[in-house]
């Protein structure tokens, strides 16, 4: 027993305990407890759960069982039964005929599994588990999967958009034909948008993609919205940062979204992605075959030579969601602790409470920008309509226009990134760069269906 | 084949256990809000519809379940019917709510009831992989509650019950379409709690035991109001082996009475598959059963058939002359039942395929009347060209399958599969009993690697109050129940009219309340069925009026015969119970003085051809003359009775 490792995840008596009597992860183990007994293989057990419970896959059913053990409970190992958690290769053959296409994995659920044991996200798929996986893909194009980082999507900081808006750059002057990130999705629309602006010039497709529903499930959207991913990515006519993801909740078509106009609108749906006030860039089904609803969709460029990565920025940028009863330390803190920028989500129009002007009026002086967002999500800003706009505006409030509050956030970090000259940055700021602000809103940019249309009961038979 | 009428069962080596799935009685679903009311037809129009694809993932000992990759070799298209009173975690949209710790309790309560051992200390969410469509998360979520129980048989046998699980209910599938392709599924059931009940593979050794295990095991839900209630609360399978035999699991097995046939079906497939077995290594030489075939397009053969892409595919399957025509069931062969598994898995009508043994005129799809035409084109001159196409010598056969190319390989590949494991005995396989009480492949059995746990609920600690408080409940346990029953001199089968009827409480409350069991069993099962029959809602009765109608006969007041009669006037009424009914008619009743003139007049009008009879027929004659008289009146049947017979005797 020289290489006796303790199982993972135990701690206090019992942990001493199976160190004690040598038992180890794959240990088949018996319990005796009285009249009972149980056996079955001993698993890692995953953090903040009771650390007085076995943890046993029994051997008849392979159903996992937790076990109190206490001083009572007699413990023996009765055989030893490895696992090895690993899906199985698959070579991919290089073919000529198929674009090139790279997929850059950030963490986040396509193209990652979990670890049941230890509720912890596996390193990355290889290009040989990726394909057997999702077989489909290696006759679509020849995919170079590629471990940027393992990260939750929560934690994609600046500092990753702009690491990964490098390495998208590096595979385009490589000569891929389309690049796909792998993202987690709860973030996803904010690094899209960040991309959004750090790439400028595009020649080809760069695709967003992850799941809903994880890769360790049979009902997985992960595997449908990679080979859409990848097909877009390889075939597509368009050269933009766009969001590729379910539609429905059917497994039926994926929407395209511009990178600036997405937005996680559901914790947990398929369809969670929307895009906001304006329809999507297009579709693509299960056939592969794209169709596009906008007619200024940027097309795929030949030449890479315009294409310019301006990865820029400055991370310090707060973001605070108006509301009333808002206490002015609130801005003034942000100002206090030598923040470049603030985004405000403010009601309405995009307004603040009257008590909020002396710091707006502080940062005025300080020339710190700040930069207002509607609350409905749907809408422009509209600081000259109602006597509190006026207000705003002449303390400096900066109108942000119809962006996303956390488009508008990943805009400031970048912009910040250039100038700080308030003047530059209010110019920037107001200046579409990436269909981030656009010129109107169409009627069907708001299909916010309540459910009790008319005519709406055969849409849903039918979705 | 084996005579299925007429089986050594001990002989054969016959083992076979039970897994019973029966809802649980609870106001909401498992892992979500929703009522575990089904809607009154599987086929109610849907408020919205969806579609999923489903693909195999990897167990946690890190392999993929072959059950489960032939699954997904299926590739359904999967269309969902949903309504607006379900939620999205029906729709595998939402993760799972807290369980409903209701079921849970009901899981433990049986665990006691079923004599387990061991309790499990903190429950653990498994998902076991089902890509079938029947589950939108593509696994059912599933958790042991208890080990190590048994029941107890009247013989003096322990049959094991190793495991008691709470699960939750899969879809309903409404229909299929596309050659089985596309499958429809109804979410109003998805998600009801379960419990599955696991019977050991080895105890049971007759039929008759595994009869009395079902039987044990669903009195035991039912008596104790654990049980859901209901046409399809109860799903069965059976596990099936003989000697030299391997497991099969035949899903669907309802009805009790059936149990024999469908067990003798089995055991005689499996012992002809063991025969061939033994006929085609004594045909081969080790080395040779492996070997790919070759598929040969035989098209020109059959140009009459062939329309458009389609081709005409064969296969050589050597040593099986002879043995593909074999019959394993009644009235099925080798061949007919390698078809149905191709047909299963790929799609291809099985009435497109055929093999050589069919050309024989006694070959059993011959004998229906809707013979496939493949089959009536087959003859001695395409035979012998298939035969030198193939390069075939006396002890092979063939196969044949008509379709897209794609799908006829697809199909015929499946075949060669199977044949390759007739050298190995009998497959494992998950069978779906059909309406002859035969039984068709379903699917691989589903192994250990589609299990692994559920990231989505953390584990759930019993509280040891919990399980304080059920110990300490009372039970009657269902075999002391029959036991007892069955001194009262009530047979197996109307203790099962009793349980299937959902009377048990009824009548156990009547026997306490001291009337006769006889008694009892006639007017709760037969008086209660002959009224439903003449479509009376006797459904309606209540404990409380089967006491005062049987207080009614036991003082004397009405007598035994009458009482249906009484209740069909009370059922067309609309009193709000039987009490009131009989307060407000009571004095219908007619005393002696009135009726003995009646009966007197009766007795003397007595026809001819009735003198001849016996006492009973003229008393019975006698007495529907005078329910005519005296229509809607009550009277003592016994005083009536006792003076009809006086006056007779006179």
């Amino acid at each position: 027993m020289n290489d006796y490792t303790p199982p993972d995840g135990y701690r206090g008596a019992l942990l001493e305990r199976l160190v004690k009597e040598g038992l180890r992860t794959w240990s088949v183990v018996r319990a005796t407890k009285g009249n009972a007994v149980f056996e079955g293989i001993l698993l890692p057990r995953s953090a903040h759960t009771d650390d007085r419970i076995l943890n046993l896959k029994t051997q008849d059913t392979y159903y996992n069982i937790g076990i109190l053990i206490d001083d009572n409970v007699k413990l023996e190992e009765i055989g030893y039964r490895e696992g090895h958690y690993k899906v199985p290769d698959v070579e991919a053959e290089y073919k000529k005929e198929l674009p090139d296409v790279t997929l850059l994995g950030t963490g986040g659920t396509v193209a990652s599994r979990l670890d049941y044991r230890t509720g912890a996200v596996l390193p990355a798929f290889t290009p040989q588990e990726l394909f057997s996986a999702v077989p489909e893909l290696m006759d679509m194009v020849n995919l170079s999967p590629k471990i940027l980082y393992q990260i939750l999507s929560e934690n994609f900081t600046p500092e990753y958009w702009v690491q990964t808006a490098k390495a998208v750059a590096k595979e385009i002057e490589g000569g891929a034909d389309g690049v796909i990130i792998g993202h987690g999705t709860d973030t996803m629309g904010i690094s899209s948008a960040y991309l959004s602006f750090a790439l400028k010039n595009l020649p080809v497709p760069v695709v967003f993609v992850g799941s809903q529903r994880s890769s360790d499930r049979p009902s997985s959207d992960g595997p449908y919205n990679i080979m859409n991913a990848a097909s877009l990515a390889g075939y597509g006519d368009l050269a933009e940062v766009v969001v590729c993801m379910h539609g429905t909740t059917s497994d039926n078509y994926n929407l395209i979204h511009r990178g600036t106009r997405v937005r996680k609108m559901h914790s947990s749906r398929r369809d969670a992605f929307r895009t906001i006030s304006d329809i999507p860039l297009g579709k693509i089904d299960l056939d592969q075959n794209i169709t596009f609803f906008k007619n200024d969709v940027a097309p795929r460029q030949k030449g890479r030579e315009d294409f310019i990565l301006d990865a820029k920025y400055d991370d310090r940028v707060a973001m605070l969601y108006s509301h009333p009863g808002m206490h002015v330390d609130m801005l003034h803190g942000v100002l206090d602790k030598g923040y470049h920028g603030v985004i405000i989500i403010g009601t309405g129009l995009a307004h603040v409470g009257s008590n909020m002007y002396e710091p707006l009026e502080r940062a005025q002086e300080m020339e710190i920008p700040v930069v207002m967002v509607v609350q409905p999500m749907f809408g422009y800003a509209q600081l000259r309509v109602y006597e509190t706009g006026r207000e705003m505006l002449a303390r400096g409030a900066i109108e942000g226009g119809n962006m996303l509050p956390e488009t508008a956030f990943a805009k400031l970090i970048w912009t910040l990134g250039h100038t700080k000259e308030i003047e530059e940055v209010k110019k920037m700021m107001q200046t579409p760069y990436a269909h981030e602000i656009t010129q109107s809103e169409p009627n069907r940019g708001y299909s916010f269906f309540q459910g009790i249309e008319p005519g709406i009961d055969n849409f849903y038979e039918r979705m | 084949m084996l005579d299925p009428n007429n089986l050594d069962w001990k002989a054969l080596g016959f083992t076979a256990g039970l897994e019973v799935h029966h809802q649980l009685q609870t106001d909401r679903k498992l892992f979500c809000n929703c009522t575990t009311n089904l809607l009154s037809t599987v086929n109610t129009k849907p408020d919205y519809t969806f579609v999923r694809y489903f693909r195999a993932v990897l167990g946690e000992m890190g392999d993929y379940d072959a059950g489960m990759l032939v699954e997904y070799e299926k590739k359904y298209q999967v269309i969902y019917h949903s309504y607006d009173h379900l939620c999205t975690y029906e729709m595998d949209e939402t993760p799972p709510f807290w369980p409903n710790m209701k079921a849970i309790e009901h899981g433990f309560d049986l665990a006691f009831l079923f004599n387990c051992s061991a309790f499990v200390d903190e429950l653990q969410v498994n998902r076991k992989q089902y890509l079938d469509g029947s589950i939108t998360t593509g696994f059912q979520r599933t958790m042991t509650v208890a080990r190590d129980g048994y029941v107890p048989l009247s013989n003096g046998k322990k049959v094991r019950i190793p495991n008691i699980l709470v699960e939750e209910d899969a879809a309903r599938k409404v229909k299929t379409e596309n050659d089985g392709r596309t499958v429809y599924y109804n979410l109003d059931r998805l998600g009801v709690p379960l419990v599955e009940i696991i019977t050991n593979n080895e105890d049971i050794e007759t039929p008759q035991e595994l009869q009395e295990t079902a039987y044990l095991i669903g009195l035991g839900l039912r008596t104790t109001g654990i049980g859901k209630r209901g046409l399809g609360t109860v799903r069965q399978d059976v596990n099936i082996s003989i000697r030299g035999g391997d497991r099969v699991e035949l899903k669907g097995v309802q009805d009790l009475r059936k149990f024999e046939e469908i067990c003798a079906r089995e055991v005689v497939r499996q012992h002809a598959l063991i025969e061939i077995t033994q006929e085609l290594k004594n045909r081969s030489t080790p080395d040779e059963k492996r070997t790919p075939f070759i598929f040969v397009d035989l098209t020109h053969l059959f140009e009459e058939l062939v329309e458009g892409e389609k081709r005409v595919l064969g296969i050589k399957l050597p040593n099986f002359n002879g043995l593909i025509g074999k019959e394993i069931q009644p009235g099925k062969d080798l061949g007919i039942d390698m078809i149905e598994k191709a047909e299963l898995i790929t799609g291809l009508d099985k009435r497109l395929m055929a093999h050589s043994d069919e050309l024989q005129d006694e070959a059993i799809r011959k004998k229906g009347t809707n013979i496939p035409e493949l089959i009536l084109s087959l003859n001695t001159t395409n035979d012998a060209e298939i035969r030198t196409i193939l390069d075939m010598s006396e002890k092979d056969a063939y196969v044949l399958a008509l379709g897209p190319q794609e799908r006829a390989i697809h199909a015929l590949n499946k075949i060669q599969g199977r044949a390759f494991a007739a050298y190995d005995g009998v497959p494992q396989e998950t069978r779906r009993v059909t309406k002859d009480l035969n039984s068709e492949f379903l699917r691989v059995i589903h192994g250990k690697d589609r299990i692994y746990p559920d990231t989505d609920t953390p584990p759930i600690m019993v509280e040891p109050e919990l399980i304080e408080k059920l110990a300490a409940k009372k039970r009657t346990a269902p075999w002391s129940m029959v036991n007892c029953l069955g001194k009262k001199g009530f047979s197996l089968e109307e203790i099962g009219l009793i349980i299937r009827d959902d009377r048990i409480s009824t009548f156990h409350e009547l026997v306490v309340a001291g009337f006769e069991p006889r008694k009892i069993f006639s007017l709760i099962i037969e008086v209660v069925r002959n009224l439903s029959r003449k479509n009376i809602l006797a459904e309606s009765l209540t404990v409380d009026d089967f006491k005062a109608v049987l207080a009614l006969e036991k003082e004397g007041k009405i007598g035994y015969s009458f009482i249906a009669k009484l209740l069909e006037y009370y059922l067309s009424g609309s009193h709000e119970n039987f009490v009131a009914y009989w307060k407000e008619n009571e004095e219908k009743v007619i005393n002696e003085t009135d009726w003995k003139p009646i009966i007197e007049e009766i007795v003397r009008s007595i026809p001819e051809e009735l003198v001849e009879k016996t006492t009973n027929q003229k008393v019975g004659w006698i007495f529907s003359q005078f329910n005519t008289q005296t229509s809607f009146k009550f009277y003592n049947n016994n005083e009536v009775a006792n003076t009809i017979r006086g006056l007779l005797q006179e």
